[in-house]
């Protein structure tokens, strides 16, 4: 958890705090807004660039939080159910509809136009913000799903990165490549409990992680396949060992790639950049494995986030300038480049281009050229499944990994797990 | 007009006697209960408060975004009867409270028996011993944790030396939970400075006596220096009990939050802490942390009434 307040900033808040108890009536007069986002430090710094550029030019005072993803969503509850929510909140594709529905988040169709200027904002993004026909979010970049590669050790072991071709049936060989190399570490980590991987290889064989209307798109054979291929897998020593994957406890400084047991792991296109930030080697992004050469490639582009105007917010439409400033300033893309995603207006995609790193670049053009991979997006997931990915996917997929399940048993209990938390009452 | 005024005299003359008993009282009280102020509102806004209401919220659908809703005992009936969460971590809640407090308490009594025996610096030792006691619960040290006993970390570099191949303790099922007692028993520190002042107060002639008679060292401690310490033992038994069923920290950072590898280190408070913030069931939650409450009343109760059997209080 960082707070951003440096010795400046400490002594005026404490100098406000007691101005404050004295002259309360002050505090309402604040134009200052308040910012909160998950996120690495790469993009708590990028975040920032562009706040003090807002401010310098004229704009209220930003005060700026961030944490980590999963110490997020419980500050951001606790703050909206206190009455105490943020004006501007980073919001994403799954928890939109929960907040939207609650009134903790507002609808800005009224600034559109005005305040948020979107003519030249990509039609399919600005669409993927809307709950209801009303515009909740707008979308900071568009992503899609990506291994992100170590190219080092695949240079090492002499054979080509994982490209637009590779299949699962593939990666057994690229193991032996890598033991005959010497390498030590495994290709890939385990997948078996990674949901957007789970979810991209349904989509493969034409079915998908929920319906329209929240129920289960798959069947316990899906997911019984599923565990015994990543069980295949590690028995071959293709993927991580149970024991390393359970390292793994969410921040990307704990992920395979990063601790260094494996070359390859599911991420997402737009992290490339947050990654490359604490890894030396250099890293790539491709596609996940199809299921087969000739297999619909199962991608979507998605919104990667998006930002929202708090439902209790005093000063909205400031809110929406800020936000405006955010995705349609050529000067504030230039800080961001593309670490939340590929930005959604033109204009700025096309002033932002030529300026873009070799990395950035390649998570711009990866975006964009995904080709006969690209599938429609799929709709806003129900609100538990959350809770089916975190308390119960992974926890089947870690005792299947430590043989504590087989995988059978493991496919049926994630169907009806999954159907008894989606049944259950609130 | 004489009666009235009587009357009206005595009246009053009562409300006096009565306003300087209570004047007297608040003169005699008032600047007690002005340093008092701070942690009385504290008390009540910060401590009472949120127990009565969580004691309501434990009857209500509650998801901090929505007011509560009234449903009756369901989140108890779920608890018992459809949450196998639940089971699972009161299960590994209870292998750590039944294994990290003897051990720690042994551990404790061990050292203080060492630090007892009279050696030079001795303030400095028990300062040094301490020491784990204070950074204990501190987030730092669970990533510290983490760090000596992952796959790579420095026990199994140490046990490498030995020809062990060490597994990676923390992210291993079987083992996970083992790390956390350890990290328990290694926070020695404040059982271990209580059982050197219960030392203390053993008199020393008793001893004198014991080996005058012959008694060997080890006689000694069973049928000395235990039965007397018995009351600190129990004490101490109470207060790491109460301890370890609340410990969340070390499992929170040493697993992410999550409780894993397959919820081997799930304890009931990180249950809790992911029912109310990870999927904003306040209500449900709340209905955890009576239970939890009731769970350890139990404890300290079966304790209270088994101490008669063997607690000795010198009388």
């Amino acid at each position: 958890m960082t707070f951003r307040v440096d010795r400046r900033q400490f002594l005026m808040g404490s100098t406000a705090l007691l101005a404050a108890g004295a002259f309360s009536p002050v505090l309402a007069q604040d134009s200052s807004l308040r910012l909160l986002f998950w996120g690495s430090q790469a993009r708590a710094d990028r975040t920032y660039g562009v706040t003090d550029l807002y401010t310098k030019a004229g704009g209220p005072a930003i005060e700026g939080e961030f944490l980590a993803w999963n110490d997020y969503w419980p500050k951001l509850a606790t703050q909206t159910a206190g009455g105490n929510a943020p004006d501007v909140i980073q919001m994403d594709y799954r928890y939109i509809v929960e907040y939207a529905n609650r009134v903790a988040i507002a609808p800005m169709d009224d600034f559109v136009g005005s305040a948020l200027e979107l003519a030249d904002f990509d039609a399919d993004q600005l669409e993927g913000g809307k709950v209801d026909g009303k515009l909740y979010g707008i979308s900071l970049g568009a992503n899609s799903v990506a291994l992100m590669i170590n190219t080092a050790d695949f240079e090492k072991a002499g054979i080509p990165v994982p490209g637009p071709t590779t299949t699962y049936a593939d990666l057994p060989a690229m193991a032996e490549a890598f033991k005959a190399a010497g390498i030590e570490k495994k290709v890939i980590a385990d997948g078996s409990g990674s949901e957007p991987m789970f979810e991209n290889w349904l989509r493969q064989r034409g079915k998908a992680l929920y319906t329209a209307d929240g129920k289960l798109a798959w069947e316990a054979a899906d997911a019984t396949e599923w565990f015994t291929m990543w069980a295949d897998f590690r028995a071959k020593g293709v993927c991580v060992s149970a024991e390393d994957q359970a390292l793994d406890t969410g921040p990307l400084e704990t992920t395979m790639l990063t601790l260094g047991k494996a070359a390859v792991i599911p991420s997402n296109s737009n992290q490339l950049v947050a990654f490359q930030a604490i890894n030396q080697d250099k890293l790539t992004i491709s596609n996940f494995p199809r299921i087969a050469a000739d297999a619909p490639g199962g991608h979507y582009r998605k919104p990667s986030m998006f930002f929202s105007i708090g439902g209790t917010a005093a000063n909205k439409e400031e809110a929406a300038k800020l936000i405006n400033f955010f995705v349609t300033s050529k000067e504030a893309s230039l800080v961001l480049g593309v670490e939340r995603g590929i930005p959604c207006s033109a204009g700025v995609r096309e002033a932002l281009a030529p300026t873009l790193d070799e990395q950035s670049q390649t998570a711009l053009n990866f975006v964009a050229n995904l080709g006969d991979l690209l599938g429609k997006l799929p709709p806003s997931p129900p609100a538990k499944a959350g809770e089916i990915d975190a308390s119960l996917f992974r926890t089947l997929s870690q005792e299947v990994a430590f043989g504590a399940r087989t995988p059978e048993d493991a496919g049926a209990a994630l169907f009806t797990g999954a159907n008894d938390i989606l049944s259950r009452a609130a | 007009m004489t009666a009235r005024s009587m009357s009206t005299s005595t009246v009053s003359s009562q409300r006096a006697v009565n306003n300087a008993w209570w004047s007297r009282a608040w003169t005699n009280n008032a600047p007690g209960y002005l340093f008092l102020l701070p942690w009385l509102i504290g008390f009540l806004g910060l401590t009472i408060g949120p127990i009565i209401s969580s004691f309501y919220l434990s009857f209500t659908n509650f998801d901090l975004l929505t007011p509560p809703r009234w449903i009756g005992a369901d989140n108890y009936i779920r608890m018992f009867t459809n949450d196998p969460k639940f089971v699972a971590s009161i299960r590994v809640t209870l292998f750590f409270v039944v294994f990290s407090v003897p051990l720690k308490l042994a551990f404790a009594l061990g050292v203080a028996l060492l630090l007892n025996r009279g050696m030079r610096g001795l303030p400095l030792y028990r300062a040094l011993f301490y020491l784990p006691s204070l950074l204990g619960a501190s987030v730092a040290i669970a990533i510290l944790w983490r760090q000596l006993f992952a796959g790579d970390g420095l026990v199994n570099q140490v046990l490498a030396n030995f020809g062990i191949e060490g597994p990676s303790w923390i992210s291993n099922p079987r083992y996970s939970l083992w790390t956390l007692i350890i990290l328990s028993i290694w926070q020695f520190g404040s059982p271990m400075i209580i059982f050197l002042a219960g030392l203390r107060q053993i008199p020393q002639d008793m001893y004198e006596a014991a080996s005058l008679d012959g008694a060997s060292k080890s006689r000694m401690f069973w049928k000395i220096t235990l039965p007397l310490l018995t009351p600190v033992v129990f004490f101490n038994a109470i207060i790491q009990t109460i301890e370890a069923f609340k410990s969340f920290t070390p499992a929170f950072i040493i697993s992410g939050g999550t409780g894993n590898p397959i919820n081997s280190t799930l304890f009931y408070t990180l249950y809790l802490f992911q029912e109310a913030f990870g999927y904003f069931r306040m209500g449900y939650a709340s209905a955890l942390a009576w239970f939890l409450l009731l769970l350890v009343a139990a404890f300290t109760a079966f304790s209270f009434l088994t101490s008669k059997y063997w607690v000795h209080y010198d009388e």
